[in-house]
């Protein structure tokens, strides 16, 4: 299955991008690559999401952005998760959590 | 707080903008780098790899497009951009920007500044304390009741003759509605303004005093800016007389100094106290009307108003001559009050001391919103104003249709750069915004410069261009709207999105092939997709045509009235007279005091040179008064009367005007001593029971007064004595009262007459009204207007004048000084202001629609030069080419003109009224209208003709 980003819920792309800079700062294929890896490639997300993404949540405060050198020696952007944005990971997990469960019941209500 | 975090990112990227773009390259590429990295670890060549990473990430423009549009700083800057390509683009086309903006300015200015008239004098809302429960009254019946005399003073408008009704009521019914509190909180009765003579501030000068109640102010709630209000302590009998003064007069004539109050100046000769300066914001309660100062109905007798007639009956049920306002009481409705008010006055017209009305004849009172009810000058303004308002209204459309074309060619000329844009990957929505930006700023900008435009036009039509000299300023204050502004500005700007939509709208739905493709010319096929928009294009221009020719037939209508009012004779010399008024029944002169002060006055100013001669009559000619008078002449039915014209005048009259004796001789010295002879025992007759019991007055027997010669003018022989000697008839004034309507009033006290004069037919209070029977009788007493004849400019003369004046008397202030010429004009206003005006608008609307047939054919043969040099190359004459696009404008032209007939048709008959001797379809007018158009139609598309055969075939095949 190849989900493309557009069938992703709206709003969802977002948490999981916060989801994935969750444990370290990342550049943006990283971020792609670890999104596509641990959905086992059901979600290939397209840069023409990505990085209009990124810019919404840099306005909104959740990640910040910052160059670094890379491993081969050049630098990238890579985008790290503020306080603000923990917060805000934390609450979308909650919530997240809250609706996935509601939705378990009603599919599973015969 | 997201929100100030997304501020201020926002506002640092909108700084730091070079370096963000650059960011978002290196990342993109960055990006796909890693993409291409990993693909050829799993095995792909370095060019496979990339070329796929590509592939996968699609168009960078359009990511770098979706990463700026996540920000909501992108909006503000495309938008800014968008202005500024507009502007950029709308520079580069200096023409079509020059002329959209100014079609549009004189568009919104000319209709900003009517509405704004519109609004000051028609809709203002009265100057007053919750002026919805404010109410006047005005009485109506099915025949006249019987009554001694009625004045009005221009607060309602006048009855029709055959139902007769009217807003003058006498005093004792004013003191009845006064004392209904059940209906009414308060009322107020008022009447004038008077003229009153001013001493003791300056300059002895001509003030007007409004006549009103004590409750005048209280019932409106207006208040004094300083001092107090008059109020009902000042009008017991025994109080001194007191005085308000409005608070524009107080700035002009007291230069708004704080010492007035308590201070004592004159009014004819009388001492009278200044009490107060009324608030700033009561400039008038009629519209139009702006007295002023305000005196109590007590005063009129103390103060020597000059209302003989009024004042014998003032406080009687004989002289109706007062507006009744008054103030609902909580929660009464207008109907109850209408009820208890007709019942009040049903009862005194039927059951009174005197009967006035009979049953049938159905007294009764209704109420109006003084809103509504006082028009005061604004039915003067009406009509012209309406007319004009239509007038502006055509143009605003034409203008728009003018707009709507320019538009509609440009978009068509910039189809293939939207097709490029499109093909690029610039959004639809994007370049939808960025045409209707470009037309938004156009409307907007043309919404300025229409404000100023607006200022500017107020200014005219308010100013001596316009309304002539006159003595007096313009009557209303006006401001420009801002709301009639906002509407104009909104209707340009929908213009401007409407016309500028549909083409965008269409351009970036086209398929771009043909579009790129499209080498401008119509004989393709492709042809066909346009023919919408072709047709789209002609109606704009067809419409423009047909409106114009509207305004031009309205225009010509009102300008030929205006020639014809110009050319009626008079029947006397209208030129090098000069005209002055001079009251001195205002300082108390009498009877043979009178006589000698205008002989006098006579002697003196027919010494100055280049004078040629002097009189004096009761009214001067072509001023807009009138005096008739109900006689009975000689030959007619015993005790019929007939209504005849009725001028007073002093000698040298007809000599002065250069009147024609037609029959037997003017008036000599000898004559005014008659007629002063028999005014002295008529005033005796009336002064002597009136001071014992005025009741009776009527009744005692007068003494038989002298028979007083007269002249009489050529419609009056022709009418009563077509084949006789009129020399020598007699007239006599029967029973009923005369009607006096003339501006002093009180009639010569003649009673007998006898013809020993014919004169020529002469215009009397204007140029429209036929010339009727008219009399003229010797002047003996009252106020009287000066004509001096000069051999020069009249004008030169007025310091001289004055001078002769101040040292005869220096209490009597001279009025009304202005010349023949003047006076003449000044009776024309309402035609001359709707002649300019519409004639200024039909010149607008021809240019804009000569703009129109331009414009569109000067596109047509830029988008046809291609087949122009096909068709010349074939064999084509230059001619032929010309002929051809002459032929498309006239073509149009002649489709407008006819719509355009058929709708003035229709639509000026709603001028017939303000028409003189001309009718509404005259058939010179249309046609030179016609003519006029068609002829600048002709220019507008020679021009565009004469370029397209100047067409050079070989550089036509080679352009593009």
């Amino acid at each position: 299955m190849n989900l493309s980003s557009a069938e992703l819920v709206q709003g969802t792309l977002d948490m999981l991008i916060l989801k994935t800079l969750q444990l370290e700062p990342r550049h943006g294929y990283g971020i792609a690559q670890r999104i596509e890896q641990i959905s086992k490639g059901v979600f290939r997300v397209n840069p023409g999401s990505l990085f209009p993404a990124f810019r919404r949540l840099e306005r909104q405060g959740w990640i910040k952005a910052e160059w670094r050198p890379t491993e081969n020696h050049r630098r990238a952007k890579y985008y790290r998760l503020t306080d603000r944005g923990r917060g805000q990971l934390k609450t979308e997990t909650a919530e997240w959590t809250r609706q996935l469960a509601a939705i378990t019941r009603i599919m599973e209500a015969s | 707080m997201s929100f100030l975090t997304s501020l201020t990112g926002g506002i640092r990227d909108l700084f730091r903008k070079k370096q963000a773009e650059r960011e978002m390259d290196e990342e993109l590429r960055n990006y796909l780098d890693a993409t291409a990295q990993e693909k050829m670890r799993s095995g792909m060549s370095r060019e496979q790899a990339l070329r796929a990473a590509r592939v996968e990430m699609g168009s960078t423009e359009a990511v770098k497009e979706g990463i700026r549009g996540a920000g909501w700083e992108s909006t503000l800057e495309t938008f800014w951009q968008d202005l500024r390509y507009g502007v950029r683009q709308l520079r580069r086309s200096p023409g079509f920007t020059t002329v959209a903006v100014l079609t549009l300015a004189l568009g919104i200015g000319a209709n900003t500044a009517i509405f704004s008239m519109i609004d000051a004098i028609m809709l203002k809302t009265l100057p007053v304390d919750d002026p919805s429960r404010l109410v006047v009254l005005r009485w109506a019946a099915h025949t006249q009741p019987e009554r001694n005399g009625t004045s009005s003073f221009g607060d309602c408008d006048r009855g029709e003759k055959h139902n007769p009704s009217g807003c003058s009521l006498p005093y004792p019914f004013f003191e009845l509605i006064h004392s209904q509190k059940d209906a009414f909180s308060s009322a107020t009765a008022f009447a004038g303004p008077a003229s009153l003579v001013m001493t003791g501030n300056g300059l002895a000068r001509i003030a007007s005093g409004e006549v009103v109640s004590g409750d005048y102010f209280s019932t409106l709630g207006v208040k004094a800016v300083w001092g107090r209000t008059l109020s009902p302590e000042d009008e017991t009998p025994s109080a001194l007389p007191v005085i308000v003064l409005s608070y524009a007069y107080w700035q002009t004539a007291f230069g708004g100094s704080n010492d007035v109050l308590g201070r004592s100046i004159q009014l004819n000769r009388v001492p009278a106290t200044i009490v107060g300066v009324a608030e700033p914001g009561f400039t008038h309660l009629s519209p139009g009307k702006s007295p002023d100062l305000f005196l109590t109905i007590s005063a009129i007798p103390s103060l020597n108003v000059p209302w003989g007639n009024i004042e014998a009956g003032m406080r009687t049920y004989d002289e109706w001559w007062l507006v009744v306002v008054a103030r609902l009481a909580p929660g009464v409705s207008l109907v109850q009050a209408q009820a208890a008010a007709t019942l009040a006055f049903r009862n005194a017209m039927l059951h009174g001391e005197k009967p006035r009305s009979k049953e049938a004849d159905d007294p009764k009172i209704l109420l109006l919103p003084a809103q509504d009810g006082l028009v005061g000058q604004r039915e003067f303004f009406a009509q012209p104003l309406y007319i004009l308002m239509c007038a502006v209204g055509l143009v605003l459309l034409i203008a728009c249709a003018n707009v709507a074309g320019l538009l509609l060619a440009r978009a068509t000329a910039r189809q293939k750069e939207m097709a490029i844009r499109l093909a690029v990957g610039g959004g639809r929505l994007r370049i939808i915004r960025q045409l209707l930006t470009e037309s938004v700023a156009l409307s907007v900008a043309g919404g300025a410069l229409g404000v100023l435009f607006a200022y500017w036009g107020v200014r005219v039509m308010t100013g001596p261009l316009v309304l002539g000299k006159t003595d007096r300023p313009f009557p209303f204050a006006i401001q420009p709207d801002w709301r009639a502004l906002a509407f104009t500005i909104s209707i340009s700007v929908l213009t401007g999105l409407i016309f500028g939509l549909a083409p965008a709208l269409r351009s970036t739905r086209l398929s771009l092939t043909p579009a790129l493709k499209d080498n401008g010319s119509l004989l393709s096929g492709g042809a066909a997709s346009h023919r919408g928009r072709w047709r789209l294009d002609r109606a704009l221009v067809v419409v423009q045509v047909g409106l114009s020719m509207i305004v031009l037939v309205g225009a010509g209508l009102m300008v030929r009235t205006l020639q014809n009012l110009r050319n009626v004779n008079a029947g006397f010399d209208t030129h090098n007279l000069l005209l002055f008024g001079i009251n001195p029944t205002l300082q108390m002169y009498k009877g043979s005091q009178i006589q000698s002060l205008y002989q006098n006055m006579q002697e003196r100013v027919s010494a100055l040179p280049s004078v040629i001669s002097v009189s004096y009559s009761s009214d001067t000619l072509l001023s807009g008064s009138l005096w008739t008078s109900d006689l009975h002449i000689e030959g007619q039915p015993e005790k019929s009367t007939q209504e005849v014209d009725m001028l007073a005048t002093g000698a040298d009259f007809v000599k002065t005007l250069r009147i024609p004796v037609l029959e037997g001789r003017a008036f000599t010295p000898a004559d005014f001593d008659i007629a002063a002879q028999a005014a002295a025992l008529r005033e005796a007759a009336e002064q002597e029971p009136a001071a014992a019991k005025p009741s009776t007055a009527a009744k005692s027997p007068a003494p038989v007064s002298p028979t007083v010669p007269i002249m009489v003018n050529a419609a009056f022989v022709h009418r009563y004595f077509p084949n006789e000697n009129p020399l020598g008839k007699m007239l006599k004034q029967g029973d009923s009262n005369s009607a006096s309507g003339g501006s002093f009033g009180s009639a010569p006290n003649i009673r007998r007459w006898a013809i020993v004069g014919v004169v020529g037919d002469t215009k009397y209070d204007d140029l429209r009204r036929e010339i009727q029977p008219g009399v003229y009788v010797p002047l003996a007493t009252g106020g009287a207007y000066f004509e001096v004849r000069t051999a020069a400019n009249p004008s030169s003369l007025v310091p001289q004048v004055r001078d002769i004046a101040n040292r005869l008397d220096s209490n009597l202030p001279l009025f009304g000084v202005r010349t023949q010429t003047d006076a003449v004009e000044s009776l024309m206003t309402q035609e001359r202001v709707i002649a300019r005006l519409s004639s200024f608008f039909g010149l607008l609307a021809l240019v804009l629609a000569c703009i129109g047939i331009y414009g569109l054919l000067a596109y047509e043969v830029a988008r046809r030069t291609r087949e122009i040099g096909i068709r010349m190359s074939l064999g084509a004459e230059r001619a032929d080419v010309t002929r051809l696009i002459i032929a498309r404008g006239m073509k149009l032209t002649a489709l407008g003109l006819i719509l355009g007939g058929i709708a003035g048709l229709a639509l000026t008959r709603l001028l017939s009224s303000l028409l003189f001797n001309i009718k509404p379809a005259d058939p010179a007018t249309y046609v030179a209208v016609t003519l006029l158009l068609a002829a600048v139609a002709f220019l507008a598309s020679y021009l565009p003709a004469w370029r397209a055969s100047k067409v050079d075939p070989m550089v036509a095949l080679r352009y593009e």
